[in-house]
């Protein structure tokens, strides 16, 4: 017999342990009420230990990655000793509660073997409505998160086993949906009661002392992957930037700014020289930062890597408080989950890049897209996403980027609807969802094209504009790779008059025709090393046009674009070579 | 078509499933004999294994080929040949011709990527480059109403461009064309006249279902694979008919049920789980010995583990299939595959963790201890190590199993790295392996709505008998039930299998408001069709059944539930029928809710009588173990002198309580400390489990 915490063991406790938080999504996928939940899963299911460290995420999205942690310990810390068994946590706001943003909510349920706290069950998850300025969670005039919803400090939902109706009726008042709030609050509930009791299975058959320690053992080997991914790295300090331009109102630079310190197996993230917070929603609290940093680290290197706390022990994080990486108290944080998280992703990736070239991560266009809402002939209101718009992702040594994917914070684990369901749904035309033309960053791997999404709203509408993507390159290159092209967003009126809004804002519209040109995604490598078939490809494919093969890509076309002059194409890439030494020298 | 129950004298149904590793052929007998032969598959020419195990069958009952053909009354095959020539990307040359904005939902897939933390992986390469996607103006509204008129010269360059780039098959998919198929039948017909060798592909008639991305993907698909998998199939056919079978094959769809050669016409896309999908008919034929509807099967074969769930009979159907990242909308078995098979491999991570698979060793070089250059330690490994699987021939000689090279591949990549003995390596990669079958089994039951404590398990496959007991226990399934012929599960279900036809029809409509009149009318045009097939096929109407179903939702919803309904249309009925499913899926329903059918569907069976039960003879002296050797049987009992039985020596009614290990012809069967393994009427396995 070996002992329990033998290697084998503690591996199958951890696929048991990754099993039973899916096992919650599964429950909550089936459960819920709300779109959000069954169709787009905008939610994580997720374990940890008595202390509050995560011990399994296997269900969730990606910038949900390690920030449950936080709204464990936050309610550890309002109710120390006096938690009980059968009691169940409620909490969501991000400046009192370890929240991300105020739409996630938290159900965590404690687990308790022989009076002893052992583990959480715990569920985050988007819901539908929550109150505040705008109907579905993100008013993009809020100046202040009192506008933004509902703020719920930690709060015992459940008082051994007894629901606080009182509280209940709170909450449901204080939303635009309580039928969906209703349901999905009991899907949540119901889908961390399964994770609780697969809990104390296994704590009863190992034994409180001895789970603890399975716990501590398997955060030891996510700490031990880390170290290993990491020590291969050379010593040293590596600084990205980034950018917004607007704050919500006006057109405005923000800063951000990353140093990444990377010596043996540790590595301090410093924000330090990132600007003051601003007047709009696309502020960051400390646990959205947190979870951006280790979605970041975590996708930068192997896709089976664990993503418990264990995996972050190697980290550092400094995220000045009062910067927009680290909010103070009443600035609004709605956006924060892809705004700046998106930002933060983008910094961390590439200064790891420039530690290890070869896994270099090409920038993700931002979205450019508005959402859409309405009022239907029955008087119900509709809210359409235009993810059609959606932009492209950047280039990797090995791939060039997807023409068009789900946000970078989800890493593409949001799918693009199809046209033909959205007119089943919303009164639009869609007319065109093509590939664009010259979009994608030129490298030796292309960007991600982006699209030219149209589409005609037939009625009245509001549109909430949130388009950092616009106007400016957004999905950079790396290691000489191009940056991919700009977002662009107009709407044309049945006159023909056309009209560019500001990228942030709120505004009510009659019938419009929607036109936008969705970011590319960056390129890796420089072009003049693509694979000259590959560019004869992009420009059949006409997503290269032969002038861009020639200038970008050193690529000589002939017989009418349908093979390459190889003659000339050696010519004219032998005689790019110096010029671009030049640049980049310079 | 089939006359089985009548026959005299002898005759028999013979079922072909070619699978990596080998070929299965199941003959079953008017005279109730069951017999199978397995040869090595033929890789490059699968159907040369299909004929060498004729010949071999032919061989073993002294007769010639011709007689033994001459006497089928039913030969069935499941092919792997579209699935392979997908993933293998050796399809025809497909040009595309598509709405005027829509040509790239091909490309962009909807951006679906199924691990997103995988974000360095490509996508699979596009079936159809852009430049042979090409699009036609003209529109249908969201009514499938004409907007704009297809505009035909548009069409006609296609059919030029595609001339001009050695194009061999063309797919058609014009927006809105589920709602009606004007545009694509115009455009169809215009490919006709121009180019009547290209094969076509017509969205709306191979999938008629909302959404643009699916429609495009499946008629490409289709497109790509039908030209190479019908050449393969009419070859085999006039090989078979053309060595004495009097009637045309079957084929198993991906549906479970089966279509005849002569009518699976140019929608070889129907075939992509022709295989695996029959444990469907396995199950059917199985659960009257077991006396039982609600079944769950684990079939673990080389390289995956495929999950089906049988409830009170019935199992359920889905539309969407992934096929190595390709999606494809066709009516299929729900069907859950894992990577947890014989081969697959076992590994150690870089910070000591043991972890089993997803990948596998393949068909070659296959499990270390195969002696085909193999080096990476594998489950079968595990097995040989721990006494379960003998070393020596296996198959009449067709494999060689070396303990040696078992014992070196687990020492060298996990037992050293970890610290642990060759044994210990071992014992460990087997739990692994349980616990991923047992997590698989405990996903569906949880995503379906069902308690796997109501369920017997059906272990198939070459490799499920060895497992079946111990992941039946960890799941507290009422008992487990191994068919002496595990090792060719789906051969076997493929010979129990219906004629199958699947059709749909979007059309919308709240419960509560349309008419029967309405939903007669559209019945009736799926109907006549489905008849006039099962006519051609064979069928008297005594012989065939239609079923018809609804795809419903409450309003507002995105997704549906598929109600089965009687041919009298009675909504009231319809609700409560879908609430109770709802309600078993979803765990709740809406008492006010207004109920949607989106969808309605016919299925069409040409009736096969049902393959009767084996018949073991009962015990008269029970079989005693051949032989006794020191085999590892789990955790806590560690490793233990177990005997081994033949198979062929055990009567029904006999009882042998575990550990044990069986020896069968197709598989082997292992029990732990304290399961009860009763041989029923059938000659298979009952175990009931121990603690």
């Amino acid at each position: 017999m070996m002992s329990s915490c033998d290697p084998i063991t503690v591996a199958l406790v951890q696929n048991r342990l990754d099993h039973i938080a899916q096992h919650m999504g599964w429950v909550m996928t089936r459960t819920s009420r709300s779109p959000i939940f069954n169709q787009s899963h905008d939610f994580s299911c997720y374990l940890t230990n008595g202390e509050g460290l995560l011990i399994s995420q296997a269900d969730g999205i990606p910038i949900h990655t390690g920030g449950g942690g936080f709204a464990v310990r936050a309610l550890l810390d309002a109710f120390f000793g006096r938690i009980a068994p059968d009691d169940v946590f409620l909490l969501n706001d991000p400046y009192v509660a370890g929240g991300n943003h105020l739409p996630d909510w938290v159900i965590a349920r404690p687990v308790f073997a022989a009076d002893r706290l052992v583990a959480f069950a715990c569920n985050r998850a988007h819901q539908s409505d929550i109150g505040g300025g705008a109907a579905g969670t993100y008013n993009a005039k809020a100046t202040e998160i009192f506008h933004e919803g509902i703020r719920l400090p930690p709060l015992r939902l459940i008082e051994r086993g007894i629901l606080r109706e009182d509280l209940w009726q709170l909450l449901m008042i204080n939303t635009r949906c309580p039928d969906l709030l209703d349901g999905d609050l009991r899907a949540m509930l119901g889908a961390t009661q399964v994770g609780a009791s697969e809990l104390m299975k296994l704590v009863d058959e190992f034994g409180v002392e001895e789970t603890r320690e399975l716990f501590n053992q398997i955060l030891d080997h996510g700490d031990r992957r880390m170290r290993a991914a990491l020590g291969v790295l050379p010593d040293g300090t590596y600084v990205a930037e980034e950018r917004y331009h607007t704050d919500c109102f006006e057109e405005v630079e923000i800063r951000f700014k990353v140093t990444l310190t990377k010596s043996g197996t540790d590595l301090h993230v410093d924000f330090t020289g990132t600007d003051p917070q601003i007047r709009g929603f696309k502020n960051s609290s400390l646990a959205n930062t947190y979870s951006a940093v280790y979605a970041a680290v975590a996708s930068f290197f192997d896709a089976d890597m664990p993503r418990n706390e264990g995996t972050f022990r190697c980290l550092s994080i400094n995220a000045p408080k009062g910067t927009v990486v680290n909010a103070r108290s009443p600035a609004p944080v709605t956006m924060c989950t892809v705004f700046p998280a998106h930002e933060i992703m983008h910094m961390v990736w590439w200064a790891l890049g420039q530690a290890m070239p070869d896994r270099a991560l090409a920038g993700w266009g931002k979205n450019a897209f508005p959402v859409t809402a309405g009022t239907d002939a029955r008087g119900s209101t509709w809210v359409m996403y235009n993810w059609g718009g959606a932009s492209g992702a950047g280039a990797t040594a090995d791939r060039d980027g997807f023409n068009q994917i789900g946000p970078m914070v989800t890493l593409g684990g949001l799918s693009i609807p199809n046209a033909e369901t959205y007119e089943q749904l919303y009164p639009i035309r869609v007319l065109r969802h093509e590939l664009r033309v010259d979009g994608g960053g030129a490298g030796e791997r292309r960007g991600g094209t982006g699209v030219l999404f149209d589409v005609e709203i037939e009625t009245e509408a509001e549109y909430s504009f949130r388009g950092e993507g616009i106007g400016q390159p957004s999905g950079l290159g790396v290691r000489g790779g191009r940056e991919g092209g700009a977002g662009f967003l107009s709407l044309t009126a049945a006159d023909g008059s056309v009209y560019e809004p500001f990228p942030y804002g709120v505004e009510r519209l009659g019938a419009r025709r929607l036109s936008i040109q969705a970011p590319g995604g960056g390129g890796y490598g420089d072009p003049l090393k693509r694979d000259p078939a590959a560019v004869l490809r992009d420009v059949r494919d006409g997503l290269v046009s032969p002038e861009a093969a020639r200038s970008e890509y050193g690529i000589a076309l002939a017989n009418d674009s349908a093979s390459v002059d190889v003659a000339a194409t050696e010519a004219l890439r032998r005689a790019s070579e110096p010029e671009r030494r030049i640049v980049s020298a310079a | 078509m089939d006359s089985l129950a009548f026959a005299k004298p002898e005759s028999w149904r013979i079922g072909v499933d070619i699978g990596g590793t080998f070929t299965d052929l199941v003959l079953a007998s008017s005279t109730g004999a069951i017999e199978v032969h397995k040869v090595p598959t033929v890789t490059h020419d699968p159907s040369q294994g299909a004929l060498d195990a004729i010949a071999g069958a032919a061989a073993s009952r002294g007769m010639s080929v011709g007689d033994l053909l001459g006497r089928c009354t039913l030969f069935v095959h499941g092919t792997t040949v579209a699935t392979n020539t997908l993933l293998e990307g050796k399809g025809a040359r497909v040009g595309l011709v598509t709405s005027k904005g829509f040509r790239d939902a091909l490309e962009i897939r909807r951006g679906i990527r199924e691990n997103p933390w995988d974000h360095r992986t490509p996508y699979r390469p596009v079936l159809v480059p852009r430049y042979l996607r090409l699009p036609a103006a003209g529109r249908l509204d969201r009514q499938g109403k004409e907007i704009d008129p297809l505009d035909l010269s548009e069409v006609e360059a296609a059919i030029g461009a595609f001339r001009e780039e050695g194009v061999q098959a063309v797919a058609i998919c014009l927006f809105n064309s589920y709602l009606s198929g004007t545009h694509e039948a115009a455009a169809a017909e215009r490919i006709k006249e121009l180019a009547p060798d290209l094969m076509l592909s017509v969205s709306h008639a191979i999938a008629p279902v909302m959404g643009e991305y699916e429609r495009t993907t499946t008629s490409v698909l289709n497109a790509y694979v039908s030209p190479v998998t019908l050449s393969y199939v009419r070859s085999l056919n006039n090989a078979l008919t053309g060595n004495g079978l009097k009637s045309p094959f079957v084929l198993i769809q991906s549906n479970g049920g089966a279509v005849s050669v002569t009518e699976l016409g140019d929608t070889a896309v129907t075939l992509l789980l022709s295989g695996p999908a029959a444990g469907v008919g396995a199950l059917n034929y199985y659960r009257e010995a077991i006396g039982s509807g609600n079944l769950i099967s684990i079939e673990i074969g080389g390289t995956s583990c495929d999950v089906i769930i049988m409830n009170e009979g019935e199992v359920a159907a889905v539309d969407l299939l992934d096929i190595g990242g390709y999606k494809c909308v066709t009516p299929s078995v729900d069907l859950h595959t894992i990577g947890a098979g014989g081969g697959t491999i076992a590994r150690v991570d870089s910070a000591g963790f043991l972890q089993v698979g997803p990948e596998g060793a393949g068909a070659r070089p296959g499990p270390a201890c195969f002696g085909h250059g193999g080096t990476e330690p594998t489950i079968t490994d595990a097995q040989v190590v721990l006494g379960r699987l003998k070393p020596g021939p296996y198959a009449n000689g067709a494999l060689v199993i070396d303990k040696v090279l078992a014992e070196k591949a687990i020492g060298e990549k996990v037992a050293k790295p970890l610290g642990l003995t060759v044994e210990q390596a071992a014992a460990g990669i087997i739990q692994m392996m349980e616990q991923k079958l047992l997590h698989a089994v405990q996903r569906v039951s949880t995503e379906r709505g069902h308690n796997p404590e109501r369920f017997t398990l059906i272990a198939g496959g070459g490799a499920g008998p060895l497992h079946a007991a111990s992941v039946g226990r960890a799941l507290d399934c009422a008992q487990v039930y191994i068919p002496k012929l595990s090792g060719a599960f789906c051969a076997m279900g493929m010979l129990n299998a219906n004629i199958r036809h699947d059709y749909m029809r979007v059309l919308w409509g709240r419960l509560n408001e349309v008419t029967s009149a309405f939903l007669e009318e559209h019945f009736n045009v799926l109907e006549a069709r489905a008849v006039e097939l099962l006519t051609r096929e064979g069928f008297a109407p005594d012989k065939t059944a239609l079923r018809r179903a609804f795809d419903l939702r409450y309003l507002g919803q995105q997704w549906d539930v598929t109600i089965e309904v009687g041919k009298a249309f009675d909504p009231e009925l319809v609700r409560r029928a879908f609430e109770k499913d709802y309600e078993r899926l979803f765990g709740h329903t809406q008492p006010d809710g207004v109920i949607e059918i989106t969808k309605i569907r016919l299925i069409a069976l040409g009736l096969i009588a049902p393959l009767p039960s084996a018949r073991a003879d009962a015990v008269t002296a029970p079989g005693a173990p051949a032989e006794t050797r020191p085999v590892w049987v789990d955790q806590e009992s560690g490793w233990r002198d177990v005997p081994i039985y033949r198979g062929s020596s055990l009567g029904a009614g006999q009882v042998i309580v575990g550990p044990a290990i069986i020896d069968e012809q197709t598989t082997t069967v292992m029990i732990g400390c304290g399961d009860r393994l009763t041989v029923d009427p059938s000659g298979n396995y009952r175990v009931s489990m121990g603690q």
